[in-house]
């Protein structure tokens, strides 16, 4: 798969001062539940954006309104300059949009499952023949291309799965948490053909709750919780957020809830969350309080087992921000 | 068009790859067509098991005169175990022990009985009384001919002949049966109910069968996907719908020329024929849409199969809708089975037109309008939110 980026010639040039996908005051309630309120961002050619949220943050909403999938109840959507509405359908054609469940049909071959959604992007027959033929090439599925899908491996169906949304030389490639639940070799190819994609001009937006991956990824994120874009940047300019706060990690047991909230409650402490296996604190001079902290947890039935003092990170911003581990 | 036209497609294709469903689709119908034919279709004669260890003239010409009747079909065994085998296993309706000594006893005049056999629970009533119709006649002639020799008119042999000559030349007394009214099933070859009642059955139950394939359509999140093409969630319906219908529509038209071509079965007036199958095909495809826009998984799916065929059953697919009381005949109407039967029995026993069967038309046009329209609104929400 690494030789993606090669072959997508119709990708505008990152030259381009247009951006590919401007999105603005997105809005989107279920009920009395906002599901996202007032989300925007820009992403132009050749540069990859990261939605970085905890499941439930408003990823999925989102791209699904950037997609045309879901109505708005208010924003607009602008891909290549053309507006994009659930009912108007040209806009959709720059986009190829990778949905984290493997929307393929198990009982086509690979090549039939490309052929459909060729048909559905309104390409040529000679362009979907020629087309597919490439894509099988790129996903290492050539020789499998007669097969019926369901006799795949998980990793050929995620590869089917973003070659679909490659077929039409999109300007613009959204991918919905591609690397859920996927063993770590197919998932550092993934990682490799967005870097590739990127590479060769195209726009993408990618979504994850792995920190790794959107530091590894993307030139800028978003760091979205409860439906809100909490801060956008790129890595440094989110790093810089915290200041000259460090994020400490404990590994602990016992009753790490109890030795969070009595950490929160320290005047010293920025923010304090527990994970299964321990405690993120966000504080200044992590150093010079660590005794204070060690106590603090051991007079709540806990017992740290290590402490490391993490370089800022992604995680440590969200932490601030959201006062929310991302694994929440 | 060309969007809804390949999702129709791949439907189609989709379908083809399953055998299971093909079987179901064009060979089952068929098969069920030939086996209700030629159960229940008429041309059936019952079957009379005969026992007849004795030897003399008067047992043989009791036994010829049950096999000269048309209305029964004679099997002749060996002894009475064999005999109450065949009845209890069903090799035979009924069955008859014609004793040993039952030229002896009538000649002497001594009282002798002839056994008759039948199976627990059913009633043999036709063969009955050809039976005992013929004994009746045999004995008759028996007394006849023994009164003769008693009174010195020669010896009982001699007189039995001369009693059958005079039974013979002698105007006898004839039960004229007169039918009154429209004969239910007057004018229906041995295979056209069924074969209409299983087109109705089969195009409906194949239909919801394959809701499972418009289920994982959603589940997999591949109609999302489609609908992140430039198409349009309207043409996805369209063409999901579309590829039903061409299925439901296939399979009806190949079981009227199966059934047409194999069985003899006259399909009566070819365009009230084709509305007919067009108005459930659609009605059909609506009830698999609302089902496969509504369930969620295709374990539920399961439970349409018996939905379907209680719907066929008390919509007149199994048993003739004349058979039901009046009461059950009104609720029937509930079903558009009922309708669609009614309408293909009209058109079959009548050689009804289009006008004759407007009302069967309307009624199914407006069960897959409403299905149709639910369906598709269901559909859209469940694919755009």
């Amino acid at each position: 798969m690494t030789a993606i980026a090669q072959t997508e010639s119709g990708v505008p040039s990152s030259t381009d001062a247009r951006p590919i996908l401007d999105c603005r005051g997105l809005e989107k309630s279920y009920g009395d539940r906002r599901a996202v309120a007032g989300v925007g961002f820009e992403i132009a050619a050749g540069e990859t954006y990261g939605l970085l949220g905890p499941n439930g943050a408003g990823k999925t909403t989102t791209i699904s309104m950037v997609c045309g999938l879901l109505s708005r109840d208010a924003g607009e959507v602008v891909v290549n300059g053309k507006p994009l509405t659930p009912s108007s359908t040209d806009a959709k054609t720059a986009i190829g949009y990778v949905p984290q469940d493997l929307a393929i049909y198990p009982d086509l071959t690979a090549k039939e499952n490309l052929t459909f959604f060729g048909r559905l992007y309104g390409m040529a027959r000679v362009d979907i023949r020629q087309r597919s033929k490439e894509i099988l090439e790129i996903t290492g599925l050539a020789d499998r291309a007669d097969e019926r899908t369901d006799e795949f491996s998980g990793g050929m169906k995620r590869r089917l799965n973003i070659g679909i949304a490659l077929l039409h030389r999109p300007s613009l490639l959204v991918l919905d948490e591609p690397t859920v639940g996927v063993d770590p070799q197919s998932r550092n190819a993934i990682l490799g053909n967005v870097e590739a994609l990127s590479g060769a001009g195209m726009a993408v937006l990618y979504t994850t709750h792995y920190m790794e991956e959107a530091e590894r990824l993307c030139d800028r994120v978003g760091i979205i919780d409860e439906g809100e874009i909490k801060a956008e940047g790129t890595r440094r300019e989110l790093v810089a957020i915290l200041g000259e706060h460090d994020h400490v990690s404990l590994d602990a047991t016992g009753d790490l809830t109890g030795a969070a909230r009595a950490l929160a409650s320290l005047e010293t402490i920025a923010e304090a969350t527990h994970r299964e296996s321990g405690i993120d604190l966000i504080l200044a001079n992590a150093s010079r309080h660590l005794p204070q902290i060690l106590e603090t947890v051991a007079q709540a039935d806990a017992e740290v087992t290590s402490v490391n003092v993490v370089e800022p990170d992604l995680e440590a911003v969200f932490l601030k921000l959201t006062g929310k581990a991302l694994r929440d | 068009m060309n969007r809804a036209l390949s999702i129709a497609t791949v439907n189609a294709t989709r379908l083809a790859r399953d055998r299971v469903g093909l079987f179901f689709l064009f060979v089952l119908p068929i098969v069920l067509i030939l086996l209700l034919g030629v159960s229940f279709g008429g041309g059936f004669e019952p079957t009379l098991g005969v026992v007849s260890t004795g030897s003399g003239p008067l047992a043989s010409e009791l036994v010829d005169a049950l096999a000269y009747e048309d209305v029964i079909e004679i099997d002749r065994l060996d002894g009475a175990k064999q005999l109450i085998d065949a009845v209890e296993r069903g090799g035979v309706d009924a069955g008859i022990v014609v004793p040993a000594g039952y030229d002896r006893q009538l000649r002497s005049g001594e009282r002798t009985e002839i056994e008759f056999i039948e199976p627990a629970g059913t009633t043999t009533a036709a063969i009955r009384t050809t039976v005992e119709a013929i004994v009746v006649d045999q004995a008759a002639r028996v007394r006849a001919a023994r009164f003769a020799s008693e009174r010195g008119a020669g010896d009982f042999g001699e007189a039995i002949q001369t009693a059958g000559l005079v039974q013979d030349q002698s105007p006898g007394i004839e039960v004229v049966v007169m039918e009154e009214g429209e004969s239910t099933f007057e004018g229906l070859g041995q295979f056209d109910l069924g074969a209409a009642s299983q087109l109705v059955l089969f195009m409906f139950v194949n239909s919801l069968a394959a809701t499972v394939a418009l289920i994982q359509t959603r589940r997999l999140g591949v109609s999302r996907r489609m609908l992140s093409t430039p198409t349009s969630a309207r043409t996805i319906v369209a063409g999901e719908a579309l590829g039903r219908f061409v299925v439901a529509m296939g399979q009806g038209v190949f079981i009227i020329f199966a059934a047409s071509l194999l069985f003899g079965v006259d399909w009566g007036d070819p365009l009230a024929a084709s509305a007919l199958v067009m108005a459930f095909a659609l009605v059909s495809t609506g009830a698999a849409m609302f089902f496969g826009a509504v369930l969620s998984n295709e374990q539920q799916a399961g439970a349409l199969t018996p939905l379907s065929l209680g719907l066929a059953a008390l919509g007149g697919c199994m048993v003739p809708l004349e058979v039901f009381s009046p009461t059950m005949q009104t609720i029937a109407h509930i079903t558009p089975h009922a309708w669609a039967v009614e309408g293909f029995t009209e058109i079959i026993r009548t050689n009804a037109g289009l006008a004759e069967i407007a009302l069967q038309l309307v009624v199914l046009l407006g069960f897959a309008v409403i299905l149709l329209a639910i369906a598709s609104g269901r559909l859209r929400k469940s694919i755009t939110s």
